[in-house]
């Protein structure tokens, strides 16, 4: 009696359990099964690797981040892809930027993917390297990943050819090994420009820092905005700041080191000019109500034609256009200095970056994905499909923000927040290169010298520890 | 049987039914030992550690350095203890406020009104919708270009950025949401605490000429300490653990970041430039383990005393 | 007065004895229901109208919002709805929030039931030291770091078991139900025993029934904890398919994060189930949180 009793308590726990191991996949389509298993089956071991060499269906896993233009075109290149190689299925997860380290982190350890794409803030690649007059900083995620030989050294592969070699060397080379591909570069220190509203109201595109200032009081005083920004994510803020940033300190490796030397103070001379001028950006040329758009959000409020500039990163032409404009627009550098000869380089980064896992059980599959990817006239499309500026040296781009950029190019520099690390014990008012987004309304600093102050102690704060 | 007290009563019958009760307690325990202790006290292993949560990566003993880190290194220290005063902050606040607001909900509940189960579904709503949808509920409320929120401030000729603004009144709109979102569970533990008070105690007060806040005062009060305790606890050890609303609301933000956040954010690379730093992580999940374990001593002796007050 | 006794409500066992009250109280008992219902109705507004934002916004076209994301929808349009419908699937990540949170619960509850029961009785040697481990328990660090390494090398990373096995210990549930049946008379323990019944027996025929409240108040804890878990799901799960809904919403979010109107609809499409299936379960769900939660 006992007994039969604790068996049926058993039973029902089992039964629980199988519920919660199965339950789902009942409910699901017969692919979502077994796209399901492949995870579990992987961390196995065994299974998988025969099922990837003796040419059944094989699942590649890849991960890449959320951004509209990009996301469509890797769906319709997947479809692609399965059409080409047939028994692969891509299951590709798609994530907020933001949880993108969270995801590779956790997956990479629990080899559960194939292919990622690395964006890890900020999205550019292996960047903010340990120099050698930084002391005791942590290593970049990317360095973290490398050294715990999880990503899979690709230098000799042939697809690695099709990009040019600054490229390969600058953005997923460490140590002289090459570990991915990088799809392209991204201007962020420049600023959408809608030339007809200008036009409308008498106005040239400024070229100087003086011309901006009045341009903004022109178009308030005509009732429409100066700029708006996707305030309410943070960092389309400061983002939006790094052509003001570069045309104030046009040697920016120069300025990292300073900084870490005490040659430079944030509270002093240019530096000090340079969050004034944050200042008047974010407190007076954004226009109000800024802190409740997010960066997509404000390209789409942008698209409606009644603000001047926005500035951001030049991927968002691509989803600018998708806005269908009824306007003409350009983009230039932001013109952040008042001598317009330091107004000419395009401060960006090298943008997404594909690697392969150490461990994927299919290692063919996923090189011949990233081979793909590399293929000319693909990589032609993507460069069409998200304004991306190439890093193929035969590949072009036509649209209206390559038209824009593309003269710009041979003025292009690596923007600060690739190259800056903060002391380990610094504060965070010492990446005052953010300081754009601490002023008033979005944080707490009403005027540049106690920012400028704040920042320069949480600096040495770092430095002396 | 050693392992069972002498007070133990069933069956000497057969063996069976005396290693029942051991052999029954067995999964629930040990599930707690595997999910609960046992990880808790790796974390504690983990803090003096320098690893990084990566599978390969090597895992070295640097005894007390995240601790040093964590409290003493140059301005980031500073940063931390803010963040901790913040917890602290927000704990005491969501706390007594929610505490307070569920019981006034309650008072005003438990008397013979008309739409009485509207209201209290009303606001039990937000539970059940979870976290998620309070937060883009909220973040559209708020919206600082045209949302209710600004209309409302408008009228009074007020004017604010809400959660994208100034780190304090983001932090305190924080702090109104989950109370928003969890009052309606303090507020039905109150109702069901005033339903079990026996009226007869209310009548007999009422003929010695007792008034509401008398019959409030030496009635409800002490009578509903059991639900008085049960909230109480709720609310610290919730409002102490509770980060997911700062996560959906204003991610992770200067000037309001929490511990447990802190905790997320340091451990699996969130941030601006993320590196992995699981040991670092788990030294600062000891300090918030620390700080709950002496406010909720402090919130359990109270209960205990009060429970001896009045309950006898 | 009559419209007033004549409340149908569950929780009112003394609504009569209103009539037999003198005069002078009633009129000051009006006056105090008037104020009762302003305040109420404050605080009323602030959850009806978060709603009703949320419906006017989802009936706007994108370009509308941006224009006046407040101001009521001129053209009211259910074409967010069959978007949102299209790009995410709702219907799987709702079953999977039903099949954790159902799971889940039942486990924990039948396995803490056969803990507290001999840990209240103190029927094992060192019973307080295992209560006092799970009093403990209430203020242990956040494990989420050695808890990943755990279910990683289990292989249950991205696996329903795996997501399952985090949520199968509450120590304030097993607090609950260890001081709820204390409060049951210990000479129940003793007829039995001299009846003959067994330990399991008595467990779940007898001492069951009693502490129903209490095991419903616990159940009703959880499953809402699990419910609304939002954390646990981004580290552990990564195919969408197990995705429950929060993860699911905020990754519709961050993919499509500036269209507002299409994520009010897709929250409104959420919300519609569960605010159904809450309007049926209400009695029990808010019963059962409150039964338990203020005895013992």
């Amino acid at each position: 009696m006992t007994s039969k009793r604790s068996l049926w308590m058993t039973l029902l726990v089992v039964f629980a359990l199988v519920v919660a191991a199965c339950g789902g996949g009942d409910d699901g389509a017969t692919e979502t099964t077994a796209g399901g298993d492949s995870p579990a089956t992987t961390s196995g071991g065994g299974d998988t690797d025969t099922g990837g060499s003796g040419g059944d269906d094989v699942t590649l896993r890849v991960l890449i981040h959320q951004n509209p233009a990009f996301t469509e075109y890797m769906e319709a290149f997947n479809a692609d892809f399965e059409a080409a190689n047939p028994g692969v299925t891509v299951d590709m997860s798609i994530v907020a930027p933001g949880d993108m380290a969270t995801s590779i982190q956790t997956r990479l350890s629990a080899n559960d993917v194939d292919v990622i794409d690395y964006c890890v803030a900020p999205c550019a690649g292996f960047s903010n390297a340990i120099q050698p007059y930084m002391t005791g900083v942590d290593k970049p995620a990317w360095q973290q990943l490398i050294e715990a030989n999880l990503i899979m050294d690709l230098t000799d592969e042939p697809f690695i050819q099709n990009f040019d070699e600054a490229t390969v060397r600058d953005a997923v080379s460490f140590d002289g090994k090459v570990y991915g591909i990088n799809m392209g570069r991204n201007a962020l220190g420049g600023m959408f420009v809608n030339q007809t509203l200008l036009a409308d109201v008498g106005l040239d595109i400024p070229a100087t820092w003086n011309e901006l200032v009045a341009a903004c009081e022109t178009l308030e005083g005509e009732g429409f905005a100066c700029m708006t920004q996707g305030g309410g994510d943070t960092w389309p803020i400061f983002v939006g700041s790094f052509g003001l940033l570069g045309a104030e300190f046009p040697d920016q490796e120069a300025l990292s080191e300073g900084l870490w030397t005490g040659e430079i103070k944030w509270n002093e001379g240019e530096a000090l000019a340079l969050i004034e001028k944050f200042r008047v950006y974010a407190t007076e040329m954004l226009e109000p109500g800024v802190t409740g758009l997010g960066h997509d959000e404000a390209t789409a409020r942008y698209a409606a034609g009644d603000v001047a500039f926005l500035p951001t990163g030049s991927w968002q032409g691509a989803n600018l256009d998708g806005f269908e404009p009824e306007f003409d627009w350009t983009y230039i550098p932001f013109p952040g200095s008042d001598d317009s000869a330091d107004n000419q380089y395009l401060f960006g980064k090298y943008d997404l970056s594909f690697l392969i896992a150490e461990d994927t059980p299919q290692p063919d599959v996923a090189k011949a994905y990233l081979a793909a990817l590399s293929d000319a006239d693909n990589y032609q499309a993507f460069v069409d499909a998200t304004g991306f500026i190439p890093t193929q040296p035969a590949a072009t781009l036509d649209s209206t923000i390559g038209e824009a950029v593309s003269p710009l190019l041979d003025n292009y520099r690596n923007a600060f927040e690739q190259i800056w690390v903060a002391p380990t014990g610094a504060g965070q008012w010492a990446n005052a290169w953010q300081g754009a987004a601490w002023f008033a309304p979005f944080n707490e600093f009403e005027d540049a010298q106690s920012l400028a102050d704040a920042a320069q102690a949480d600096l040495e704060a770092g430095l002396s520890g | 049987m050693a392992i069972m007290n002498k007070n133990y009563l069933f069956g000497s019958s057969s063996k069976w039914t005396r290693y029942a009760p051991v052999m029954l307690l067995v999964p629930g325990v040990f599930l707690y030992i595997m999910i609960a202790l046992g990880p808790s006290l790796a974390t504690t292993v983990y803090s003096f550690t320098d690893a990084s949560g990566l599978r390969g990566a090597p895992v070295n003993w640097i005894g007390l350095d995240n601790y040093d880190e964590f409290l003493f290194q140059g301005a980031v220290s500073r940063d931390n203890i803010d963040a901790t005063l913040r917890t602290l902050r927000f704990s005491v606040l969501v706390t007594f406020i929610q505490f307070t607001l569920g019981l006034i909900l309650a008072l005003l509940l438990n008397q013979k009104l008309r739409g009485r189960t509207f209201f209290r579904t009303l606001f039990f709503i937000p539970v059940i919708l979870g976290v998620v949808i309070q937060g883009l509920m909220w973040k559209l409320f708020l919206q600082p270009r045209g949302g209710p929120m600004a209309s409302i401030f408008e009228t009074f000729g007020l004017q604010s950025e809400f959660l994208g603004g100034l780190p304090g009144p983001a932090f305190n709109w924080v702090i109104v949401v989950q109370i928003w979102a969890n009052v309606g569970v303090t507020m039905v533990i109150f109702l069901a605490g005033m339903q079990t008070i026996n009226t007869d105690l209310y009548e007999a007060a009422r003929i010695d000429g007792a008034g509401g806040w008398e019959l409030f005062r030496s009635i409800t009060w002490p009578q509903l300490t059991p639900a008085i305790n049960t909230n109480f606890l709720l609310n610290i050890v919730g409002s102490l653990q509770a980060w997911q609303l700062f996560l959906v609301l204003l991610g992770y933000k200067p000037g309001t970041q929490v511990l447990g956040y802190l905790v997320f954010a340091e451990g699996f690379g969130q941030g601006d430039s993320p590196s992995f730093r699981q040991g670092f992580a788990a030294a600062a999940s000891i300090v918030l383990f620390l700080l709950v374990l002496v406010i909720g001593f402090v919130a359990n002796k109270y209960v205990n005393w009060r429970e001896e007050r009045y309950m006898g | 007065m009559t419209q007033t006794t004549r409340m149908s409500e569950d929780l009112n066992p003394e609504a009569p004895r209103a009539l037999a009250e003198p005069k002078s109280v009633t009129v000051r008992s009006r006056q105090l229901k008037i104020l009762s219902y302003i305040v109420l109705s404050i605080f009323a507004v602030f959850y009806i109208w978060p709603l009703y934002m949320l419906i006017n916004t989802s009936l706007k076209s994108f370009t509308d919002y941006l224009r006046d994301p407040a101001g009521v929808a001129t053209e009211p349009s259910l074409a967010n709805f069959t978007e949102a419908w299209e790009l995410a699937n709702f219907p799987q990540y709702m079953t999977n929030s039903a099949i954790y949170t159902a799971s889940a619960t039942i486990i924990f509850v039948l396995t803490s039931l056969f803990v507290a029961f001999p840990i209240a009785r103190g029927y094992f040697r060192g019973s307080g030291a295992i209560l006092t481990m799970y009093v403990v328990a209430l203020f242990l660090p956040p494990a989420l770091i050695p808890q990943f390494q755990l279910i990683l090398n289990l292989g249950l990373y991205n696996t329903r078991i795996g997501f399952i096995l985090l949520f199968l210990i509450n120590p304030i549930g097993m607090i609950i139900l260890v001081n709820y049946i204390k409060s049951i008379p210990k000479e129940l323990d003793e007829s039995a025993a001299v009846d003959g019944a067994s330990y399991i027996t008595f467990v779940t025929r007898i001492i069951f029934p009693l502490i129903r409240p209490a095991v419903a108040t616990v159940t009703v804890l959880h499953a809402i904890g699990i419910w609304n878990e939002l954390i646990l799901p981004t580290i552990y799960l990564t195919n969408e398919d197990y995705f429950p809904i929060t993860r699911g919403l905020i990754v519709f979010e961050g993919v499509y994060g500036s269209n507002w109107p299409g994520i009010a609809a897709a929250v409104l499409m959420l919300m519609l189930p569960i605010l159904i299936l809450f309007m049926f379960l209400q009695r029990y769900i808010i019963g059962g949180l409150t039964a338990g939660a203020v005895k013992g």
